[in-house]
């Protein structure tokens, strides 16, 4: 088995609550999972970039992770960092390219990795909690919404991008952190052309959205507010408990909850009187 | 003098009802004052409604509208005509691609439609790409174009790319709408940026009512004219309620895509119970009315379903605090809410109003959370429960 070449790209983060810097919570988590596939594979190496001021005291941080060493291009904030990125990552050709999944600074599109895997002729996958190589064969862990995860298959040259999780972070150790290097590198910055026309305005908290209705009184409003009001669905009043099971059932897989049944005979001749 | 003079005997004579028998009527209050004309008289309406020539008399209420005669009733919103709105050729389209993560239409899909039917106004149409479903007449498409084959899989986001980038090539459309997910809408328009060149503006949050789009950056907040291509924040929209529309199936281009890269494997099982409340997506909650706590957690494991509760069994110590629902719980956004003895007090509700089906179990029929159910049972919760189970565990052995 031979070293992967792993890049991570770190950024700096900022709390959404006090607004100071800090790690990213993704990048945190993505340069975690690469220290650890690095330290599965011998002969494999971390590569971590940040593009931006090399004296931020938060890459200290990321350093403090167990990273021995650090790439930084140097370049003013508020650049566009695609094109000094693309160029040193090009001359790198990894492996794997782990980032996390959203910036918290500026414009936070997520969309570097989507075009770097583009430059650099890789796969990516999304939404990456667990990976698992063999070979140049990888086996990803998605996770989905509503906490469902999804397995998927890629061969390397791989992109990934890795949400931060509930998880708590690794907490940096001081002596890692004093130990690491940061290599600052010379880039060419660019400003980005398109965050010009933005207006900007101190964010404030928006009202809950409220559905536009096509008529209907203050009292449909204050109704579909709380979801209460007319009843609309069907009754049964004392029912048998085995019908009411069968009705609860057959309900559940018309939803596509548990799986549909075709048998359900009881729920047909329904005993219960049925009102509305 | 200018002014006509009134002649009594004329007015006695306009005034003057048939049909009154022997002796003359008369109706003294004939022509209405025009300032007042929003006003119900009842009596001219009575009076207009008089049929002639009966000898006693005869009364026909359709009568005024027949005639064709300005009636005196404020005018009634006309009904609604069933009839879809139709549009051909419209000024511009807004394509909104939707997830149906779950497979059918649900809440973000909803929200998403309605920011481009929003976008749309009244001279843009909506081109909705999506699994077909008959909701999204109702919900705000004109026109409907079907995943191709190669595209159903949600998890194949190359072939969702593609397609995307082929309608919006054949297309033209002025917005493109993404769902945020970033392993759905959101990882589609990131593809489909990175391929087409196109600048994405994601997470947006907000429309000011100059058109123009607003999103969250720090503690700013950005506004910008609508970009060709954005992602929409779930929640931050409400699913407006839309005229019905003709949603036209609409042929797709011819697709240029080369072998995925990606190949699903499928859906990993997960513990119900380790998930959030706010996550999950089936939940089963007791109330005061549950007693039998060992029935419902059989129940609840026989379907899959999270356990929760309301307050007042979260109170008592009977669940842990992070299962309550409700305005000082968890505000759920599950599919599904099987809600066993909860009478559904205002805070109760407050935490499913997110929540599309509600299943009640309860004794009393005139419970609040009777009427929010679509599916309501009126019995004792300590009965249905294990037959709930029962039932539940037999179905999955032969289906
Ligand atoms: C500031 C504030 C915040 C609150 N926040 C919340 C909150 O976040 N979440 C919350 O849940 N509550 C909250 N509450 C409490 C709320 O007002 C109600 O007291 C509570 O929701 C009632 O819970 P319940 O429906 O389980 O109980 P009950 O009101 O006692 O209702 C029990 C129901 O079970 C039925 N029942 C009885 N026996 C049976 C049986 N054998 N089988 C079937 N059904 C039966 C009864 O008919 C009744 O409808 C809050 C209250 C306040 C003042």
């Amino acid at each position: 088995m031979t070293g992967l070449a792993i890049v991570v790209l770190l950024s700096l983060g900022r709390h959404p609550a006090t607004g100071r810097p800090r790690r990213n919570p993704d990048d945190a988590r993505a340069l975690a999972t690469a220290l650890a596939l690095a330290a599965t594979r011998s002969g494999s190496r971390v590569l971590a970039v940040h593009a931006g001021d090399p004296r931020a005291p938060v890459l200290r941080d990321y350093l403090g992770q167990g990273l021995d060493e650090l790439t930084v291009l140097d370049m003013p904030s508020g650049s566009d960092p695609l094109p000094s990125l693309r160029e040193h990552l090009v001359a790198l050709s990894p492996d794997l390219l782990l980032t996390g999944q959203r910036a918290e600074n500026g414009e936070a599109s997520g969309l570097l990795p989507y075009l770097l895997a583009e430059a650099l002729g890789m796969t990516l996958v999304p939404g990456v909690v667990g990976l698992d190589l063999q070979g140049d064969q990888g086996r990803f862990t998605q996770a989905l919404p509503r906490g469902r995860r999804r397995q998927i298959e890629a061969r390397l040259p791989l992109a990934a991008t890795i949400p931060a999780g509930t998880a708590g972070l690794p907490l940096p150790s001081f002596a890692a952190a004093r130990r690491g290097r940061i290599v600052s590198l010379p880039a060419l910055a660019s400003p980005d052309p398109h965050l010009v026309a933005i207006e900007r305005q101190p964010w404030r908290q928006l009202p809950r959205p409220q559905p536009r209705r096509l008529k209907g009184s203050a009292i449909d409003r204050l109704k579909s507010m709380t979801g209460g009001g007319e009843a609309k669905g069907r009754l049964l009043v004392d029912p048998d408990p085995e019908t009411a099971a069968a009705q609860i059932l057959d309900r559940l897989g018309e939803i596509g909850l548990i799986r549909a049944s075709h048998q359900s005979v009881t729920s047909r001749d329904t005993d219960g009187r049925t009102e509305r | 003098m200018s002014r006509p003079r009134l002649d009594p005997r004329a007015l006695r004579l306009a005034r003057q009802v048939e049909g009154g028998g022997k002796r003359p009527r008369f109706a003294l209050k004939a022509d209405p004052p025009a300032l007042h004309s929003r006003r119900r008289d009842p009596r001219l309406l009575r009076m207009r409604a008089l049929v002639p020539g009966a000898r006693r008399p005869r009364y026909d209420w359709k009568r005024d509208a027949a005639s064709g005669a300005p009636s005196a009733v404020p005018a009634v919103d006309p009904v609604p005509a069933n009839e879809p709105i139709r549009v051909e050729s419209p000024a511009f389209w807004v394509l909104a691609v939707l997830d149906q993560s779950t497979g059918a239409l649900d809440e973000t899909d909803l929200q998403l439609l309605s920011v481009a039917r929003r976008l749309a106004g009244d001279e843009g149409g909506v081109v909705a790409l999506a699994l077909a479903d008959p909701v999204l007449a109702t919900a705000g498409a004109d026109r409907l174009a079907v995943w191709p084959a190669s595209a159903v899989d949600p998890a194949a986001a190359e072939a969702r790319a593609a397609t995307v980038q082929a309608l919006v090539e054949s297309v033209k459309p002025r917005h493109v709408l993404c769902s945020d997910d970033p392993v759905a809408g959101g990882d589609i328009a990131r593809r489909l940026a990175a391929k087409a060149g196109l600048r994405l503006v994601s997470a947006v949050n907000s429309l000011t009512a100059d058109g123009r789009i607003g999103r969250r950056a720090g503690d700013e907040t950005w506004l910008q004219p609508a970009p060709a291509l954005m992602t929409i924040m779930p929640g931050s929209f409400a699913a407006d309620e839309q005229a019905l529309r003709e949603a036209r199936p609409l042929e797709l281009p011819p697709i240029a895509f080369e072998a995925a890269r990606l190949a699903n494997i499928g859906l990993l099982p997960v513990d119900p119970e380790s998930l959030p409340l706010d996550e999950t997506d089936f939940i089963a909650s007791a109330g005061n009315g549950v007693t039998d706590f060992a029935a419902f957690a059989e129940a609840a494991a026989a379907l899959g379903a999270t356990r929760a509760g309301s307050r007042v069994v979260c109170d008592a110590g009977l669940l842990p605090r992070d299962r309550q629902v409700g305005a000082s719980g968890t505000v759920v956004t599950a599919r599904c809410y099987l809600a066993l003895g909860i009478a559904g007090a205002p805070q109760h509700l407050q935490g499913i109003t997110g929540v599309r089906h509600v299943i009640a179990v309860n004794t009393d029929l005139h419970a609040e959370m009777i009427k929010r159910a679509d599916l309501s049972i009126i019995a004792d919760a300590q009965a249905v429960m294990p037959a709930l189970a029962r039932l539940a565990r037999q179905r999955q052995e032969k289906p």
